[in-house]
């Protein structure tokens, strides 16, 4: 979290900016930590109205979806902390699923995991070699690459669905351990990852300082194409990471999979805190806000409200969070 | 005396002599600087005729029925949409902006457009959906003029959002048109031209004034290349963005009447994935990413180029799968090119300056 220190000590404050410094207070913390009571205060409405939210099961549900949305989220962190975005998730979350589903019969449970990854991390490296070679702006360029991937999904499946064969499978990605769904588990270590990767390598440090300014990062000496293509490897392997978990819960895979995945994905991000306009990343708070619309979607199910809804709460939510952060950001251009 | 009088002659003389080198030189350089240009402007239009010249040969080689009535009514129909939708996508990306709602904004307004036809006739029906197609560009410019939502995820927002109020709105049923006129229009041939061909060469003639001979045009140009300098200039940014949302909003619409009166039955999922077309023919066309270039004339090309293609590979029977990962080339292979340019561009700079 960036502090933003007060410069108080050479001159004296007007009323008017003492105004703007608190306001600006407020909404660094709103930014920061709003999500943790929100998500309370949505749990104990929900649970009011539909009792059945906190029962086992369901909440298992919550978790399950919380746990895809974030494990796809923490790559997309990553990206947006460096000023990228990638709207090619879903693509790569088929892909990998289906690779997951067709090798299946044939190996075992590891080498599927680990081939679906490997493949995701190459569908990465294409989204980066795309933007940080061909110099095309990341999200025209993820979006064209969406597509690409999707009808390089459609193409290997000719269309049909494809089931996920192995017990074992599903077992092994749907199963609990110590009372705690597996895909929970995966996110956890991705989390953590990522918040290392971020927070503490050299990697993450170029990631924020390209999010900041590419040019002074260039000019510093990071070296740019490479940490930008780094970042859609590891949001990449990620995606697939979550696309081959997906597989086992729904016991199949399909082209049309993961369909509008990316606005959820970014949705968390964004609404846990971190900034659009890049620089700076919040790990934490992107899981904050996978786990917060895991449960909105989940109570608009459990509500009997019509999935198309979910569309436009989604979408409105995410405008929301993003006019709040350019609100801060205007206090803030204002002080300096 | 004499000899110095000569001397100081030949001393002009000499000084003439540079300086009307120097002046022949200037003038070099500049006609090679105004042939470059021109030959720069020749590759810009060349970089969607030549493509568009190869799809046509080759449809027209390898295409069974490419050339036949039918099918050349179809894509001329087919082009013409996606001609006025690219259009005020053209405003939004010469702004630096984009526009990803346009797919489901077309669908909202052809839904809604069926709907008031059937209610209260065809005039009416049309009015609602140019009103409606304004009414959605401007909630898009609200978002990124107003509260500073960066353009994409605020059009990508309400892509879903516009998506989710064409699903409520017809509740995932399909709405039949009615009235046969209306259903006629998509069709009608005026000179023998259909009406969406005729309306894209008209509108497009229209946008093209409006970028090229008004001040607007110069706004667009302004914001577009340089945000601060513009406002430093006096230009409102806030009015220019809202005022082309606006017409990016309308031009979907436009889209979604004729789309309605094209298929006759419209339901919440036409139009998905238009916002990838309509981005591809805009940079086809040559209107740079990065701003301040609209070229209508590019866009127009570049949709008939496209709708060649989609009806190619329709005739051809191949799967639609292949036209996703057709269209997903074609866009990257086009901003690569629109990348290059910039980049071969910035090199002739450099190398001018020193």
């Amino acid at each position: 979290m960036m502090s933003t220190p007060h410069a108080t000590s050479a001159r004296t404050e007007t009323p008017d900016e003492g105004r703007s410094a608190r306001l600006l207070l407020v909404l660094d913390w709103l930014r920061g930590t709003y999500m943790l009571p929100v998500i309370v205060v949505a749990i104990l409405v929900i649970a009011t109205l539909q009792p059945a939210f906190l029962s086992g099961g369901n909440i298992q549900n919550v978790l399950f979806q919380a746990a895809f949305t974030g494990i796809v989220a923490c790559g997309m962190t990553l990206l947006i902390a460096g000023g990228l975005i990638d709207l090619s998730v879903g693509g790569v979350m088929a892909v990998s699923a289906i690779v997951v589903a067709m090798v299946l019969p044939h190996t075992f449970i590891g080498a599927a995991i680990l081939l679906a990854v490997v493949v995701g991390a190459v569908l990465g490296l294409v989204n980066g070699l795309v933007v940080s070679w061909i110099r095309i702006p990341p999200f025209i360029a993820t979006l064209g690459t969406l597509y690409l991937y999707r009808g390089v999904a459609f193409i290997i499946t000719d269309g049909k669905v494809v089931p996920v064969t192995s017990n074992n499978y599903r077992q092994a990605t749907t199963g609990l351990v110590a009372g705690v769904p597996v895909p929970l588990i995966i996110f956890l270590i991705v989390l953590v990852l990522t918040w290392f990767v971020l927070q503490r390598t050299y990697v993450g440090r170029g990631t924020r300082a390209i999010g900041s300014s590419e040019r002074a990062a260039a000019l510093a000496g990071v070296p740019v194409n490479l940490t930008k293509i780094i970042g859609f490897v590891l949001t990449g392997a990620f995606a697939a990471l979550a696309g081959a978990l997906m597989a086992g819960r729904l016991s199949s895979a399909e082209g049309n999979m993961a369909t509008g995945f990316e606005m959820g994905v970014i949705a968390a991000v964004v609404v846990g805190g971190t900034s659009l306009k890049g620089g700076r990343g919040t790990v934490l708070g992107t899981m904050l806000g996978a786990l917060f619309f895991a449960i909105l979607t989940n109570a608009l199910n459990l509500l009997g409200v019509a999935s198309y809804w979910q569309y436009v709460v989604l979408g409105s939510v995410l405008v929301i969070a993003i006019a709040i952060g350019s609100f801060r950001n205007d206090v803030l251009s204002v002080r300096s | 005396m004499n000899d110095i009088a000569t001397s100081a002659d030949v001393g002009s003389a000499a000084t003439n002599a540079a300086e009307d080198l120097v002046a022949a030189q200037r003038q070099r350089s500049a006609e090679e600087a105004k042939v470059r240009e021109r030959a720069a402007q020749v590759l810009r239009s060349a970089g969607v005729l030549l493509p568009f010249i190869v799809v046509l040969i080759l449809g027209v080689v390898f295409v069974p029925r490419f050339l036949s009535g039918s099918n050349l009514a179809n894509m001329a129909v087919n082009a013409g949409i996606l001609a006025l939708v690219g259009y005020g996508m053209t405003v939004a990306i010469a702004m630096r902006g984009l526009d990803l709602s346009v797919g489901s904004a077309q669908a909202l307004t052809a839904c809604v457009v069926a709907a008031t036809v059937n209610a209260w006739g065809i005039v009416p029906g049309i009015l609602v959906g140019l009103l409606l197609g304004l009414v959605l560009g401007a909630i898009n410019g609200g978002l990124i003029a107003g509260l500073k939502v960066p353009d994409f995820v605020a059009t990508l927002s309400t892509l879903n959002v516009f998506r989710g109020a064409v699903l409520l709105f017809t509740g995932g049923a399909p709405i039949m048109i009615a009235s046969a006129t209306y259903k006629g229009i998509a069709t009608t041939r005026i000179l023998g031209l259909p009406l969406p061909f005729l309306l894209s060469l008209l509108i497009g003639a229209l946008v093209w004034v409006l970028l090229e001979l008004t001040p607007f045009g110069n706004r667009v140009v302004a914001v577009g290349v340089n945000p601060v300098a513009a406002r430093a200039t006096g230009i409102s940014i806030r009015g220019t963005l809202i005022a082309g949302y606006m017409l990016s909003g309308l031009c979907a619409g436009i889209g979604g009447v004729l789309v309605a009166s094209q298929l006759g039955a419209v339901n919440g999922s036409v139009s998905t994935g238009l916002e990838l077309q309509a981005i591809a023919i805009v940079v086809l066309g040559g209107t740079s990413m990065m701003g301040g270039r609209p070229r209508i004339i590019g866009t127009w090309i570049a949709a008939l180029l496209l709708s060649m293609i989609n009806a190619g590979l329709n005739l051809l029977n191949v799967p639609s799968f292949y036209q996703y990962v057709a269209l997903g080339a074609l866009l990257i292979l086009s901003l690569g090119i629109d990348g290059a340019q910039r980049a071969a561009l910035k090199q002739l700079l450099i190398r001018r300056a020193a």
